[in-house]
Order: structure tokens, then C-alpha cells, then sequence
């Protein structure tokens, strides 16, 4: 049996001298080599950068609200660090027995100041207790002493008992004190 | 064999096929050079977005402690502020009371806690005490108990006992 004689030899068809049969395949091939390139190189690429693009300004457009937050934070901070210096300031502060002496001989003579106990206070405060004897002229005395403490460097609080003996011309004072200030926090 | 033209070299590849190949070349480069360079920004967009990302969790850490801050310092201010209206109070309800002793009888001492009233004086008479002093301590105190002990000259000491209970 013959088998048929099959030839893949392309025809020439020359216009000019141009091989227009070649030349029209290379310009398929040119277009698919695109097209494969486009579909699988190409678009994936603008692709994923167009994602990136677009979360690179969302985040930045939330680092930007996130940074005017914190700016505006922490100016609030300031300033109520700075109207409330006075307060910060007084719970830091121990108890220094001469300087509150001083501090109370402008309406009493200070015999002794004691300390009773020291205890922890809403966690985060340390309240050491004082008992305080001392001598005034006149119950004014006392309550010009319990204004004047609004102004004095440390949180000190009057408590029971008081107790009020008249003794010749001076009254004897007997009353508790109560020193607050921040607990020292712990090393970190 | 004799010819009458003259042999030409013949190129192993012609012109045309040439400036196909040059220009399918120069078009894949072109394509691969567009994908990187996207690749790259894409690199790039995604380091800035890690940076971006770990700022925004440092500042947002920031703020969580600001908030704290802020916390602690109402806390303190509200505590300075009890404290000296504990105190304003407390002067004032001593203030009150020594106020009212009527100015016959004479306090040798007067001692407050909690929720009792210690006093120790000296009247004329029991009908000035109980006239004058008892009404006003018994409209303040839940308990008042007076013990009277009369001196030789006539007038009386006396120790009131005035005792608040606490509502139930």
C-alpha cells in the first residue's frame, strides 16, 4: 500500500518580494507571545501592584489620622499635666516632719508628730497615718491651720479622733493625721 | 558546469526574519522589564505598608498610655479634691459645734471622733445646760447622755456623751 505523499512545505506568495505567508506568522506569533505575556506576566503584576497602591494610601491615610490623634493626645495631656501640676506634684511628695512644722507654726506650736501606720490605698496610693499634739490659742487657730492645707506641698488629710483640753491660756490639740502619696512603682 | 552569474552568499537568516526576531526580542524584554518594574513598586508599597502598619501600633500603644495617664491624673485630682472637701467639712462641723455652746457654760475639753462627741465643762446650772446646750446636741446626735457632778461652789461639771449610730 503507498501511503499519500504529505508535504508541510508552505506555499511562497511573495508581493514585492516580501514573503507575506512568513511574515504573517511571525506577526501571529508576535501577537500570542503579547497576549501570553499580558495574560500571565503582565496583568498579574499590575494586579497586585494596583492592591499594594491602594492599601499603601489606606494605611498612610491611617497613619496620618492615627499620628493627628496622638499629637492631639498628648497636647491634652499636657495640658492637664500642667493645670493640675500643683496636685501631681503634692502626691510625689513624702512627709517631711520639720518642713510641716514650719509649715504649722503659723497657727500652732507642734509638740510631736507620730507615725501610727502606713497602708495601701486604692492600689495605687500609700496613706501613712500621723498623730499630731500640738497647742493653739483659739479654735481659729485650728481652722485657719485646716484652710491653710489647700496650700501646703503634701496631701494631708484631718481625721477623728480630735480632741480639743483646755489648759491655762492654750488649748491642747490632739488629732490624726493622714499623709497621702503615690505608691513608688515597681522596676520594670 | 559553467554559470554566467556569479554565486552570492546566502545568509543563514534573511532580513525580514532578522528584524522579526530583533523586534519580538526588544518586545519581551520591554514586557519583562514593565513586570518587574511593577513587581519592585509593588515590593517597595508593601514594605512602606509593614512600616506604616508598625508605627501605627507604636502610636497606638502611645495612646492607650495617654489614656491611662489621663485616668490616673483625674483619679489623683479627684482624690486631692475629696480630701480637702473632707477637710473644709470637717472644719466646718467642729466649727458648728463649738458654736454652739452657749457662752454661760464653759468647755474644759471636747473630744469628736467618728461617731461620737466627748464634752467636758462646766455650767451654772443643769436648766442652762438642758435649756441651751442639750436641744441642739440631741437634733444632731442619735444618743446623748449627760452626767452632771456638782463642785462646791455651787455650779456643775458635766460630761456629755453624744453618740451617732449609723442607718442600717
Amino acid at each position: 500500500m503507498k501511503l499519500p505523499n504529505v508535504s508541510f512545505k508552505l506555499p511562497k506568495v511573495k508581493i514585492y518580494g516580501i514573503d507575506v505567508i512568513k511574515n504573517f506568522l511571525f506577526f501571529t506569533f508576535f501577537i500570542i507571545l503579547t497576549l501570553v505575556f499580558i495574560a500571565f506576566i503582565i496583568s498579574p503584576a499590575i494586579h497586585s501592584f494596583k492592591k499594594s497602591k491602594k492599601e499603601y494610601y489606606q494605611t498612610k491615610y491611617t497613619l496620618e489620622i492615627t499620628t493627628n490623634q496622638y499629637k492631639e493626645k498628648l497636647t491634652e495631656l499636657k495640658k492637664l499635666q500642667n493645670s493640675n501640676r500643683k496636685i501631681i506634684n503634692a502626691f510625689k511628695r513624702d512627709f517631711n516632719e520639720n518642713n510641716f512644722k514650719l509649715f504649722a507654726s503659723k497657727y500652732m506650736s507642734v509638740s510631736s508628730v507620730k507615725e501610727v501606720n502606713s497602708t495601701e490605698y486604692k492600689n495605687e496610693f500609700i496613706k501613712t497615718t500621723y498623730i499630731m499634739t500640738s497647742k493653739i490659742k483659739s479654735p481659729k487657730n485650728f481652722y485657719d491651720f485646716i484652710d491653710a492645707l489647700k496650700n501646703y506641698k503634701s496631701v494631708l488629710r484631718v481625721y477623728f479622733p480630735i480632741d480639743f483640753i483646755k489648759n491655762k491660756e492654750n488649748i491642747d490639740l490632739t488629732l490624726k493625721l493622714e499623709h497621702y502619696k503615690l505608691k513608688p512603682k515597681k522596676a520594670e | 558546469m559553467y554559470s554566467f552569474t556569479t554565486p552570492k552568499p546566502k545568509p543563514l537568516i534573511k532580513e525580514d526574519t532578522k528584524l522579526w526576531l530583533v523586534f519580538i526580542v526588544i518586545s519581551v524584554v520591554l514586557y519583562i522589564s514593565f513586570a518587574l518594574f511593577l513587581e519592585i513598586k509593588t515590593v517597595l508599597y508593601n514594605k512602606d505598608i509593614e512600616s506604616f502598619n508598625r508605627e501605627i501600633i507604636t502610636l497606638k500603644q502611645k495612646i492607650v498610655k495617654i489614656d491611662s495617664q489621663k485616668e490616673f491624673i483625674y483619679r489623683q485630682k479627684t482624690l486631692y479634691e475629696d480630701i480637702m472637701v473632707k477637710n473644709s467639712l470637717m472644719k466646718d462641723s467642729i466649727k458648728n459645734l463649738l458654736d454652739l455652746i452657749p457662752d454661760p457654760v464653759t468647755l474644759s475639753s471636747i473630744s469628736f471622733d467618728k461617731n461620737k462627741l466627748i464634752i467636758y465643762g462646766i455650767t451654772p446650772t443643769q436648766d442652762i445646760y438642758n435649756m441651751l446646750m442639750l436641744p441642739p446636741l440631741e437634733s444632731i446626735f442619735t444618743e446623748t447622755k449627760t452626767y452632771f457632778y456638782q463642785m462646791s461652789n455651787g455650779w456643775y461639771k458635766f460630761k456629755s456623751e453624744n453618740y451617732l449610730k449609723e442607718k442600717q
